[in-house]
């Protein structure tokens, strides 16, 4: 408990030191960010915190290499507490009152969409680097928010394109003989990913037997488990933040729910380690989309430099959370933020001459960096004004990993993968069904 | 029977067992507003205390179970005496508002401390209750567990306030706060003995809810709420009213989650707490 205590106390003198340091060394010409995550409330275990800290780690990398254009980055970290209306409040505070040059960060895809909307009406510049929702910018027409970070229909896409490529050869089923639960948390994340499951699914002519939301803090999940016994599908693809997985699991086990495999869509299921102390064994095997962990890449297929950039990613997490996982929602943290720091901030400087909105619009629309060109393996170049997706990155791509062991191995798309998808799952697994 | 009525008989019978836990968590907060006259808004922090408590001694400092939660029962029921004597007591005379206020302030405080001192992750205890299946039905071993301890705490207390001297003051000053003092009852230590007890019976619920959930700081959002709704749909301070509220409200989340989708099941419940309020604002079991 002690030691805990003092690692809540020491991320928060060092999130408190980073301010202090950056501001010490501030001068009217610094660059300043406000960063908001959930570094308390439910979503700050769900990957927000490791966000943060990898957000926070590629600022004190930049500084340290000098800033950028001789200018420091000087950061105000604010916590959402897992409120969208606390998340618009602290927005709205950094702005107004702070004056910050633009908002950066944001884990849920509740608090990105209103965020987005209000940012952009005000024409204040924001860059997204965590929540997921399509919805934040589908047929929104923003034009002062982007997002190099994948998107939901995009995650809908990856375990259908997935299943399809493995049906026949692993499931032994046809395509259209297979049977897809889909179900998620009601909020615009989940919302987003369900939809392009069921689009994509349907697509490939798999059976959506069912489809179902529910609130991510209900204290009860067992009607939900009783009709996937019923509907009997062949794999559930499940999107939902932490607590809800947890609870979902373990009635699931209670109830005699089975599978032959389980997709996971980030959140609560890009958090390995938190899943094999609730789970144990039975955690092994679990596919989860995601924008990849940096770390599980081969650097050989990046641009030179990338691979011991997540070298000193991983070191410093490490160092500062004593954790020996270190999650996907890390590497988005660091990656859209040292996409930020390294390619629009220079340009919109030299180019543009300052760092105003307007100036940062322009820069991140000449935005060109090709797929191998970041640490995650996308490339970036945002679709542009008058597309239905403006501001979004259109080379992101996220991948599906799967649980072996204690690792974490890629097993989608074929050109990047590291292992033999293991599907079905085991009998060894007690939510096996075979 | 075909296979549908098994799966509804399952819905059913899963309602009757989320009642089970519902009903363990109204009946704390019942006993204390019945008595005092105020509502622990930061009851359900209360039990995210005692469940870290049980976490921490079992899985960290490996005492055994059984004495982990006898502890952390314990500890909660102290935490409910010492909530009266700090906060509670300086403020029984002001307005109920003011009263309601300062519980919430103890609910945030609750809720920012277990951030800092245990963390924001989520923590397990790792147990797994082996499950009960009957043909083609699951029942959960946990609930039932719930369910059965549920039943018997209320026993209990009923027995404790009718037969009981303590119990037998207890009441009185739940019904007449001005006169038992004449009658030689000191109110002070009947509040402090039911802030306590209403303190064990979170801890007891802090026992059987870490069975089944994930201890966080945040716990307290998924049940505190619906534990206050429970209480005022049986009647604010009626123990009785409140057990059986618990299973209505419950049986509303399980079979009408299985009819129509999950969420529309708390819909429901809470149509039928608003309808009941039109009808009856003091709550199905409550008086005048």
């Amino acid at each position: 408990m002690i030691k805990q205590g003092l690692r809540i106390r020491t991320l928060v003198a060092a999130l408190a030191a980073a301010g202090l340091s950056t501001a010490a060394i501030g001068q009217a010409k610094d660059v300043t960010i406000g960063v908001i995550f959930d570094y308390s409330g439910p979503f700050a275990a769900g990957g927000s915190q490791a966000a943060g800290i990898g957000t926070k780690i590629a600022i004190e990398m930049i500084n340290e290499r000098g800033g950028v254009e001789g200018r420091k980055i000087k950061a105000t970290y604010a916590d959402a507490q897992s409120k969208t209306e606390v998340a618009i409040n602290e927005m709205t505070r950094l702005l107004d009152q702070d004056k910050v040059d633009l908002i950066m960060g944001v884990y849920s895809s509740a608090q990105c969409v209103p965020m987005a909307q209000k940012a952009d009406s005000s024409k204040k510049f924001m860059w997204a680097n965590v929540c997921v929702a399509s919805a934040v910018f589908k047929d929104k027409k923003l034009q002062y928010v982007f997002r190099p970070q994948v998107h939901s229909d995009q995650f809908g896409e990856a375990s259908c394109t997935f299943l399809n490529e493995n049906a026949k050869t692993k499931l032994k089923k046809d395509p259209k003989d297979l049977k897809v639960a889909i179900i998620y948390e009601d909020g615009p994340y989940g919302t987003g990913v369900a939809a392009g499951n069921d689009e994509q699914c349907k697509k490939y002519g798999m059976q959506v037997v069912m489809k179902e939301g529910y609130s991510a803090t209900a204290p009860d999940l067992s009607s939900l488990v009783t009709k996937l016994r019923r509907a009997r599908a062949d794999v559930i693809l499940h999107t939902g933040y932490n607590p809800d997985i947890t609870l979902f699991w373990r009635q699931s086990r209670e109830q005699g729910l089975k599978w032959a495999a389980l997709i996971g869509h980030g959140a609560g299921y890009g958090q390995f380690d938190k899943l094999k102390e609730a789970f144990g064994k039975d955690a092994e095997h679990i596919f989860n989309v995601d924008p990849v962990a940096a770390q599980l890449l081969d650097a050989k297929s990046l641009a030179p430099g990338l691979g011991a950039l997540t070298q000193e990613m991983v070191k410093r997490y490490k160092a500062e959370t004593k954790a020996e996982q270190v999650p996907p929602h890390t590497s988005m943290g660091f990656n859209q933020t040292w996409i930020f720091l390294t390619d629009v901030l220079p340009r919109a400087i030299k180019k543009y001459g300052g760092t105003d909105p307007e100036a940062l619009r322009k820069s991140a629309l000449e935005t060109d960096i090709p797929i191998g060109g970041t640490i995650q393996g996308y490339g970036v170049k945002f679709f542009p004004p008058g597309h239905a997706m403006s501001g979004q990155n259109e080379r992101s791509s996220p991948v599906v990993m799967q649980y072996i062991g204690d690792e974490t191995k890629i097993a989608w798309p074929t050109k990047l993968r590291t292992i033999d998808p293991v599907l079905p799952w085991p009998k060894s697994n007690s939510y096996s069904n075979q | 029977m075909d296979i549908f009525d098994v799966f509804l008989l399952e819905a059913v019978l899963n309602g009757l067992l989320l009642g089970g836990i519902l009903a363990l968590l109204a009946l704390g907060l019942n006993l204390v507003f019945g008595v005092i006259d105020v509502v622990w808004i930061c009851y359900a922090e209360m039990i995210m205390i005692g469940m870290y408590a049980v976490y921490y001694l079992h899985n960290v400092y490996h005492w055994p179970l059984w004495l982990a939660f006898a502890s952390a029962i314990a500890i909660v029921a102290l935490g409910g005496a010492a909530l009266h004597h700090l906060v509670i007591r300086p403020v029984l005379a002001a307005e109920p508002i003011n009263q309601l206020l300062v519980t919430g302030g103890v609910l945030f405080f609750l809720q920012a401390a277990a951030t800092l001192v245990f963390g924001v992750e989520f923590r397990n205890l790792g147990i797994r209750l082996p499950q009960l299946q009957f043909g083609e039905m699951y029942l959960s071993m946990a609930r039932l567990i719930a369910f059965g301890v549920a039943l018997a705490a209320m026993i209990a207390m009923s027995v404790f306030l009718k037969r009981s001297y303590l119990g037998t003051a207890i009441r009185a000053i739940s019904q007449d706060r001005q006169i038992m003092p004449l009658m030689g009852v000191n109110p002070n230590r009947i509040f402090l003995v039911t802030s306590a007890l209403g303190g064990a019976l979170a801890g007891v619920a802090a026992c059987l809810l870490v069975l089944q959930y994930d201890i966080h700081p945040a716990i307290g959002l998924s049940f505190g709420p619906i534990t206050f709704l429970i209480c005022v749909l049986g009647g604010l301070g009626n123990m009785m009213g409140g057990f059986i509220a618990a299973f209505i409200f419950a049986q509303f989340i399980s079979v009408g989650g299985f009819f129509l989708h999950v969420e529309w099941g708390y819909v429901l419940a809470f149509l039928f707490f608003i309808a009941v309020m039109f009808w009856k604002p003091q709550g199905i079991l409550g008086g005048k």
